[in-house]
């Protein structure tokens, strides 16, 4: 073993190149659990029953028959709840366990820790949703429109609910039961009842950028198509911030 | 390399450690201190895991809730069992490396695991380790990036034997190179054990500090209780009293006393002579407050 000198008194900018890699990678493995795999495998598979069960019916309008599905289907339930499963668990579950110390005792920007721990639940949770819900749009046979708008909406869906959600598992032990609050409460009855309100909640956006895409009107879908992409982006990057914030201050087991 | 100056740190009501100052340098220290008494506390505060409420913090003249720089300099091994149980041991020490800015981390992370004897091609999950495997791979993860400021709350917990006379000797080669290494415990003859400086905290408080003899002598010469338990309790206890050998006495009931010494080896000696003397049975003779708690109230309660 090899002995170096310490640095000097000032505070010397620590070089730890691969640090971003290692953690993301880290993060990645932590959250691909087989329980939480099998849950949203089922979930994905509940999506592709419900889009084929759609075209089966043969509705009148497949477009608006999908629209409603997806929206429903989609972006009440699949996006946030996959997002806040994998997201709020990112951090909060190093937390929980007292494993953070391995993390946060390191000369790395806690921004680093943050940016990579976010990205880990969005690789995850994107192509969880994503897939399944424009598999789920084309067997309904709405066409390219709801496909596409599908997969724009859920790609902004995800970036705007994991930074929400890790976020919140940096924040609240138990952010679990605090993002189903959020999820079942906010979005589905306080967002419903004020136009305000529903600027404060994520649905509107998606539902705003499936509406633009598909044409078929939906409640609270009311946003310009640049701010329903814009807000959700800014939003999930400005609460990695935060979270990169609350690492820093946070106190460690 | 660790300045401490009138820290206190409490959660709530509870005051977890109350104005706390002392210096540290190269060399083992150990904190001893019985469960509770805020000993982790104190080696998260070491570690910048918590901001102090009161006083200030130095490590390498640097404040490591701060300044990340200094991280790079400080090892940890955490009293929590916890790992991350999806990586292997290799994986866990080098991601350790990484993030220090180790040059060559894989070598790195193999050296280290080779120093506390485990090996590094063993590739199952962390999950599959034993207790003692898994505190070996924490001091691996702590040591990686040779820190100069090596913080080890508890680490011979769950080792064998050998594990821990190799530990002990690891630490004591780190301290000889020149690093402050600071290790917790609450047990007594594990501190003995690595023959060195001593931080004795009781009750949050700083209740003694300096060479672990010294500490030890003002253990032994605190007042002690006894019971004794013989078919002449009065006679016997007299007969003590009246040698000078113990200075207080306690009739419990008609073949039970209780007494008090400050020479217990002087005690020790007599007690079966005394009995012998005056044709006494002795049945039982009983240390009633030895256990580490009563010494450490005894510490901090003495003026």
């Amino acid at each position: 073993m090899t002995v170096t000198a310490p640095g000097s008194g000032a505070a010397a900018r620590v070089r730890a190149p691969g640090s971003f890699l290692a953690v993301y990678r880290l993060m990645l493995r932590n959250q691909v659990t087989a329980g939480r795999l099998v849950a949203v495998g089922a979930l994905g598979v509940l999506g592709l029953l419900l889009g084929a069960a759609v075209a089966a019916s043969t509705p009148v309008d497949p477009v608006d028959a999908g629209t409603t599905l997806i929206d429903h289907y989609g972006f009440q339930v699949l996006v946030p709840v996959v997002a806040l499963v994998f997201a709020s668990s990112t951090l909060g579950d190093l937390v929980d366990d007292r494993t953070l110390v391995y993390l946060w005792l390191r000369p790395v920007s806690r921004l680093t820790v943050a940016a990579a721990a976010s990205l880990a639940a969005f690789t995850v949770c994107l192509p969880a949703v994503a897939v399944p819900l424009v598999l789920a749009a084309a067997l309904t046979g709405g066409g390219p429109a709801l496909v596409g708008g599908t997969a724009v909406a859920a790609l902004v869906g995800v970036v705007g609910y994991v930074g929400l959600f890790s976020a919140l598992g940096m924040r609240f032990r138990r952010a679990l039961v605090w993002g189903l609050v959020y999820i079942l409460l906010w979005e589905g009855f306080v967002a419903n009842a004020s136009r305000t309100a529903s600027r404060l909640s994520l649905r509107a956006y998606t539902r705003s950028v499936l509406s633009e895409y598909t044409g078929v009107g939906l409640d609270q879908a009311s946003l310009p198509f640049a701010a329903a992409i814009a807000v959700p982006v800014v939003l999930g990057l400005v609460l990695v911030l935060y979270t990169g914030h609350r690492l820093r201050h946070t106190d460690v087991d | 390399m660790i300045e401490v100056d009138g820290v206190s740190k409490w959660f709530g009501d509870v005051v977890a450690v109350s104005e706390v100052s002392f210096s540290l340098g190269a060399g083992v220290t150990a904190l001893l201190g019985p469960n509770g008494a805020g000993k982790s506390t104190m080696l998260r505060l070491l570690c910048g895991l918590l901001p102090p409420d009161r006083g200030t913090l130095r490590v390498l003249g640097r404040d490591p809730r701060t300044d990340l720089g200094v991280l790079r300099h400080i090892g940890l091994v955490p009293q929590q069992e916890t790992v991350f149980d999806s990586q292997d041991a290799l994986d866990f020490v080098r991601l350790a490396a990484v993030m220090h800015g180790v040059e060559g981390p894989d070598a790195a992370a193999r050296a280290a695991l080779a120093t506390v004897e485990l090996d590094p091609d063993d590739r199952r999950r962390l999950a599959t380790y034993s207790r003692g495997m898994r505190q070996r791979v924490k001091v691996a993860q702590a040591i990686v990036h040779d820190p100069w400021v090596i913080v080890l709350d508890e680490p011979l917990t769950g080792l064998d034997p050998r594990q821990r006379r190799h530990m002990t000797e690891l630490f004591h080669a780190l301290g000889d190179q020149g690093r402050c290494v600071i290790v917790s415990s609450h047990v007594l003859d594990e501190v003995e054990r690595f023959g060195s400086d001593v931080l004795v905290i009781a009750q949050g408080r700083l209740a003694a500090e300096g060479d672990f003899r010294a500490i030890r002598d003002l253990m032994d010469d605190r007042p002690h209780r006894l019971r004794i338990r013989t078919d002449q309790p009065h006679r016997v206890a007299g007969h003590l009293l009246a040698a000078g050998t113990i200075m207080g006495i306690e009739m419990v009931d008609d073949d039970t006393v209780l007494v008090e010494t400050t020479d217990v080896g002087a005690f020790r000696r007599s007690v079966a002579g005394v009995a012998r003397q005056v044709d006494a049975h002795l049945w039982e003779v009983v240390p009633l407050d030895d256990d580490l708690d009563s010494v450490f109230r005894y510490l901090v309660g003495r003026p």
